[in-house]
């Protein structure tokens, strides 16, 4: 029996086509939080300032998640707004649940990464690496600069920091 | 720029332990299985040699804590294929676990034995797997890893005296091992800063560096009387 060659081959390159898909998107799926929450409102209209949630960014190597702890301090048993992610916020609250946030920034175990060292001594911004989140309504889906080591090195080089590997690697 | 120094002396040391102990809970450096570590595959940062001298029942026993001598002129550093050994400009010799592929080249030019191997995925007792130290990272099967004079401490520190707008002083940065030692016999300071404890010992004349003719200027000084 003759093999034909295109019956063959279409399957194939479907293949790998799709794992060519799976290489370039796998780990790059958006993050959905579990609740809403809007970056925007919080800063516009009730006035906070990212430190007055990510507490520990000035002080501490992570800048650290807030959560019903926290928010509990506002949004007491009635609600504030009539945003149906309030509802869910307050649900946790009463039910004293702590929200599971999903982690968008990350670095691993190996790398020695210090809030402290570059909001107050570095006095960068807190939008250098997480964008303009003030204006964003809804939680970011993916990082806006991925914490990779090139990131990292760009950064050093453009300011003149030191790139020795002792400095985050131990 | 600082050049760091370790300088212990033996004359106080009293071969307690406390050193060995510290290091070990600092580093989350892994428990290796008892019969394991009697064929040498026993992990330590520093270790405490004992040299036994003369005969049954008169014997003279030396004990000496031994840490990575962070050389001047590290044989270390120069067979590293990877560049993951190296020297920084503040002559710490860095091992960057992340970037070794366990050739173990580094283990063999290095003089004084100091660096160890992980043979084996380390095993933690569930108890251990609580209180790692989140700022030094879990090593991995297959990577060469040795003392670093703590280098994560002087990252901190270097933190607290930039906030604080100050300079390092003598006495800030400071390893496990020396913060722990209950006989104060390990000194830990800074070669360039003429005021420093560590500046004035190691110009004693009890200060003796380890195999010396080889070149490499350990940067960790004994001071002894005896020979």
């Amino acid at each position: 029996m003759k093999l034909n060659v295109v019956n063959v081959l279409i399957p194939i390159i479907a293949i790998v086509f799709i794992f060519a898909l799976w290489v370039l998107f796998a780990g790059q799926s958006p993050i959905i939080q579990p609740i809403s929450y809007n970056h925007k409102v919080h800063i516009e209209e009730a006035g906070l300032e990212c430190i007055d949630c990510h507490k520990y960014a000035e002080s501490m190597t992570r800048a650290s998640i807030p959560n019903i702890d926290l928010c509990e301090d506002c949004h007491g048993d009635e609600p504030i707004s009539k945003s149906p992610e309030e509802k869910k916020l307050i649900e946790f609250i009463e039910q004293k649940q702590n929200i599971p946030w999903k982690q968008i920034y990350s670095v691993p175990d190996h790398v020695y990464f210090s809030h402290r060292r570059h909001v107050v001594i570095g006095e960068l911004n807190c939008s250098n690496c997480h964008g303009n989140v003030s204006e964003l309504t809804a939680p970011a889906q993916y990082p806006f600069l991925i914490p990779s080591m090139g990131n990292c090195i760009d950064c050093h080089k453009q300011l003149k920091i030191t790139n020795d590997c002792l400095a985050c690697h131990f | 720029m600082s050049k760091w120094a370790m300088v212990i002396d033996l004359d106080k040391c009293t071969g307690c332990g406390d050193c060995i102990a510290a290091c070990k809970i600092e580093n989350n450096i892994a428990i290796v299985d008892p019969e394991e570590a009697n064929s040498g595959r026993v992990m330590f940062w520093i270790e405490m040699v004992s040299v036994y001298e003369g005969e049954f029942p008169n014997i003279k026993i030396k004990r000496f804590p031994k840490p990575c001598f962070h050389c001047e002129n590290p044989p270390c550093t120069k067979v590293c294929p990877v560049h993951a050994t190296y020297k920084n400009d503040e002559g710490l010799v860095g091992q960057i676990y992340h970037r070794c592929i366990g050739c173990r080249y580094c283990m063999v030019a290095c003089p004084y034995t100091v660096k160890v191997f992980n043979w084996y995925e380390p095993e933690w007792p569930v108890e251990f797997r609580k209180c790692f130290n989140p700022d030094v990272s879990v090593r991995t099967k297959g990577v060469v890893e040795k003392c670093s004079f703590c280098a994560h401490r002087l990252i901190k520190v270097k933190e607290e005296v930039d906030l604080e707008g100050r300079d390092i002083q003598d006495g800030d940065y400071m390893p496990a091992c020396a913060e722990s030692c209950p006989a104060d016999a390990i000194y830990f300071g800074d070669l360039e800063n003429k005021e420093s404890k560590v500046y004035n010992l190691a110009k004693s004349s009890r200060a003796k560096r380890e195999m010396e003719n080889l070149g490499t200027e350990p940067k960790v000084v004994y001071l002894s009387k005896r020979e």
